[in-house]
């Protein structure tokens, strides 16, 4: 994995080679820093979420919170912003001590923060979304004199949106700039940014980080969680790492190299690369022709002529920026959205019209990236769960009757085979909502990988997950793959298609617009797939790069994030959230 | 686990606390002395046999809905229309029992609860296709479908259900060889309650041993998930929601055949509403809803002798019936916001 990460570092340092020096050359203002957070220490029902963690950022320095998730990064930034309150511990913001009750209280302060899910309202203009909740005191709104703050500010930071625009019409990263503007509108002196560029291409990131660059020259301070090795190097001036709610160490980044931050970030040296790759057959199981799929009541397509072959053997990458169709090609394979255009075969035989069940039994699989929604019944116990796709056939059901015993012998099985840990003495009867999300997910892999499964559709089948449990899923993966079963893996981890795929196909706006070989795919090239450079333009893009001196890379990766602007006004890569996260009405898929 | 389950304890105590508070004011109120008055409201219950037996006549039709809204609730189908669906099955009941006179008695009793099981069934059907079909709310359907039931019945005892010999709105009575016998007499217990303890445990077996049970709990946790996984939630919704009209269907037709033995207007009692808040306390348990019932009716029991021996209005009890689910649904709601803070 540190390889990978290497990847992206180098292509993200050829972007912005020029521009990292800014780091040595701000000056910093001395004294107090802008923000010390002392000793903070928060527990959740007696397990600490953060313990005797110190903070400190000063004006002018981008500052990287770096770790695993559950590390505590995101309760920290909660306390320092006023969600939470700390047990203990003390917090002193420009010189002062400080307490805040509320948001509101460190937004009077000078604190603002852009959460990982943005709070924009859909349907209202970019500046309504700004000011909204602020001029209530005065009796009359005065949109004139805030439109033109928001464009002085936008022009000021590079943060180019049309005020009077529709949320909803906004690609992510202008939404994400709609986010920031609506921070400094309330004249903050630190930004909070959690997970920002988790939803951006690489070529968004980019552009992002001019933005906190420019914000940086104009002495504010930035925090920004992320766990991702490459941007921190990239980006920030110090990082803190924390693990299992400590701070475990405090480095300045230009001393410091991503293998020592991800040694310092899991507490141990990660081990190379060890998947085999055998298994590839030339058999080919899957075979998807001009699939399409249009949204409902809508003429815009979700899925528009996809066509694809999935091996014996393989596993098949799907990369792409979460919203352009993933979820989609996900649910037309396994048949829970049942209205697609064109013909889909499973093993020659043609599964228009065949149900959800029947696949199932039939031997396609599903790990969806939402367990809470799609994959579980969260309010059900572990056996109900495991035996949730075959519960009414033999063994299960005899005359409509449920055999408990049975199941719980099932159940019983898979914990001691997939080592699935439920919380407290239940066992097979704990209800799964009470498990972590790696035995979560665990349940779910010992479902649906059975020894009849052929294919396994596995959605972001480690978003969330822990190291431990993330090895656990690519080596089940990698098994199912040398056992001759086909894999549809789609995730937003690079390294992850890239560690374990055959081959990777990327989809933009609900097109495959490139189908990558694992030989030939790096990072760079699926970046700009992801953003809608098409394979041509991609290689023209490249062979530019190769023969530019290193000095105009970045002017270059910028050009091609604009075109990508252009291309992308299609609508679907609008709604990262709506297409991901968020479950559906049932009646929507039933 | 354990500090939970004695903080609930604390909480029970709370609201019976507040319950009491309330209900002594509230007697004081009207004039009367509270010791006196909870002596009448348990001598009406428990003085003599009839009262007694009245719980049960009382509990039954409220066993049957209550049991009905629970395994719609189950689904996430939200039937407020149990009101609706009882009086079609009292209205279509009534029409087998005086019309297929040929038929001997106890196979009439058996067709005419059958008809209220499928025309209260099919009254909910409606919602629940409207639901499927172009999603609208199935609160505001059912509703309205009860306004519809409620006025066919007015109807019907005016017209062509109506007493030929009579001149008030009401059905002729029924010959008693189609009604159910009341085997413990002086009371009005009849066999009818026998049907709702069965009830009580066919649903039971139906929703935690059955195949069916499992779709139905599965569907009703996580619809999305259910599909997901194969399990049709269009299906399940209204299979749920047929059950859940029938056994309001039957609940009627039992108190026609049982009770009243005849049909007239406001023969549910408002039972359909009683039952939702029964279904709501009793957490949709087929057991729970059984208590519940059996304790709705002794309270309301309680409270009309109240009324009776001392003039303290009967409204007093609904009004702390009232207070109580508040009291009881406001608590859900706290702790389920304070799970959601802390999960976060």
């Amino acid at each position: 994995m540190d390889r990978l990460n290497g990847y992206i570092y180098c292509v993200i340092d050829r972007f912005c080679g020029g521009f990292c020096l800014f780091t040595e050359t701000t000056e910093r203002k001395d004294g107090m820093p802008l923000l010390e957070m002392k000793q903070i220490t928060k527990a959740f029902s007696g397990v600490y979420a953060n313990e005797n963690v110190d903070l400190s950022v000063e004006a002018g320095e981008i500052h990287a919170l770096l770790g695993e998730n559950g590390a505590g990064k995101t309760t920290l930034m909660n306390i320092l912003f006023g969600i939470y309150q700390a047990d203990r511990g003390e917090i002193y913001y420009q010189g002062k001590k400080v307490e805040f009750l509320s948001p509101r209280d460190a937004i009077d302060q000078g604190i603002g923060m852009v959460h990982q899910h943005f709070s924009l309202v859909r349907k209202m203009t970019v500046l309504d979304n700004i000011i909204l909740g602020l001029e209530s005191r005065a009796s009359v709104l005065d949109r004139k004199s805030a439109a033109a703050r928001i464009r002085e500010l936008a022009d000021k930071y590079g943060l180019s949106v049309n005020p009077e625009s529709r949320v909803s019409e906004l690609s992510v990263g202008e939404q994400q700039r709609v986010e920031i503007l609506k921070v400094l509108y309330r004249n903050v002196n630190l930004l909070i940014l959690d997970e920002p560029t988790g939803v951006l291409t690489p070529q968004e990131t980019e552009k992002f980080f001019d933005i906190l660059r420019k914000l940086k020259a104009e002495g504010h301070g930035i925090i920004i969680i992320t766990h991702r090795l490459a941007e921190i190097m990239a980006i920030s001036d110090r990082v803190t790492i924390l693990r299992d709610g400590k701070a475990v160490s405090r480095l300045v980044t230009a001393g410091t190299t991503p293998e020592e931050l991800s040694a310092h970030m899991i507490g141990r040296e990660l081990k190379k690369d060890t998947s085999q790759r055998e298994g590839f057959q030339p058999e080919e199981m899957l075979s998807l022709k001009d699939v399409s799929l249009s949204k409902k009541r809508r003429k815009k397509k979700s899925l528009s002529h996809v066509s694809l072959g999935v091996h014996k053997g393989e596993i098949l990458g799907i990369a792409g920026v979460e919203g352009n169709g993933q979820k989609e090609l996900a649910e037309v394979i396994t048949g829970i959205r049942k209205n697609y255009k064109g013909t889909m075969t499973w093993r020659g035989e043609n599964l228009a019209g065949i149900s959800v069940k029947e696949r199932f039994r039939k031997g396609i699989s599903y790990i969806s990236d939402d367990r809470h929604n799609d994959s579980l019944i969260m309010d059900m116990t572990v056996t109900d769960n495991i035996i949730l796709r075959d519960f009414d056939c033999s063994p299960y059901s005899r005359w409509g009757v449920l055999d408990h015993k049975k199941a719980e012998e099932r159940a019983g099985k898979a914990l001691e085979n997939f080592k699935i840990k439920t919380s407290g003495t239940s066992g097979i009867r704990t209800l799964v909502k009470l498990m972590s999300g790696g035995n979560q997910q665990k349940v779910i892999l010992a479902r649906e990988i059975t020894d009849q499964a052929g294919l396994i559709v596995a959605s972001q089948p480690t978003r969330g997950l822990d190291i431990g449990a993330t090895e656990f899923v690519h080596q089940e993966l990698l098994k199912q793959k040398s056992q001759g079963k086909s894999v549809v893996l789609i995730s937003a981890d690079l390294d992850e298609l890239l560690s374990l795929s055959d081959r990777i196909a990327v989809m933009f706006a609900g097109k495959i617009v490139g189908i990558l070989d694992r030989a030939e795919a790096d990072v760079f090239k699926i970046g700009l797939l992801m953003g809608g450079v098409t394979g041509e333009e991609a290689a023209v893009a490249e062979r530019k790069e190769a023969a530019e001196p290193e000095a105009a890379r970045p002017e270059n990766a910028r050009a091609s994030a604009e075109k990508q602007e252009t291309v992308g006004p299609d609508g679907c890569r609008n709604q990262p959230a709506a297409a991901g996260g968020q479950s559906r009405k049932g009646g929507d898929v039933a | 686990m354990k500090e939970n389950r004695r903080e609930r304890i604390v909480e029970n105590v709370c609201i019976a606390v507040i319950t009491l508070v309330t209900a002594t004011v509230l007697v004081i109120l009207s004039g009367a002395s509270p010791l006196e008055a909870c002596q009448m409201f348990f001598r009406g219950i428990f003085g003599n046999l009839n009262g007694f037996g009245e719980v049960f006549v009382k509990a039954t039709p409220l066993i049957l809905t209550g049991l009905g809204c629970s395994v719609a609730f189950r689904t996430g189908f939200f039937n407020i229309g149990a009101e609706g669906q009882f009086y079609m099955g009292a209205l279509t009941s009534t029409w087998v029992v005086l019309n297929l006179t040929g038929v001997p008695g106890p196979l009439r009793i058996v067709l005419a609860i059958l008809t209220g099981f499928v025309t209260g069934g099919l009254w909910a059907l409606i919602a629940a296709m409207m639901k499927a079909r172009f999603d609208i709310s199935e609160i505001i359907v059912t509703i309205m479908l009860n306004y519809i039931g409620i006025n066919l019945l007015g109807i019907a005892v005016r017209t062509f259900l109506m007493d030929p010999a009579g001149s008030i709105p009401q059905s002729a009575k029924l010959d008693a060889s189609a009604t159910l016998v009341r085997f413990l007499k002086p009371t009005r217990i009849h066999t009818g309650i026998f049907l709702a303890l069965a009830a009580v445990v066919f649903i039971w077996f139906l929703m935690e041993k059955t195949t069916v049970g499992y779709e139905i709990r599965a569907v009703g946790f996580n619809q999305r998930g259910a599909a997901c996984n194969g399990i049709s939630v269009v299906k399940n919704i209204i299979l749920s929601a047929a059950l859940s009209g029938g056994l309001a269907g039957v609940a009627g037709a039992v108190e026609v055949l049982g009770v009243q033995r005849k049909l007239l207007e406001g023969i549910s009692g408002g039972c359909g509403y009683t039952a939702i808040l029964i279904s709501l306390l009793a957490v949709n348990r087929p057991f729970g809803v059984l208590v519940t019932a059996i304790l709705f009716a002794a309270l309301s029991v309680g409270a009309n002798s109240m009324q009776r021996q001392m003039g303290i209005p009967a409204a007093i009890v609904d009004f702390l019936i009232g207070m109580i689910v508040l009291l009881i649904l406001g608590r859900e709601l706290f702790w389920r916001r304070a799970a959601r803070k802390e999960g976060k």
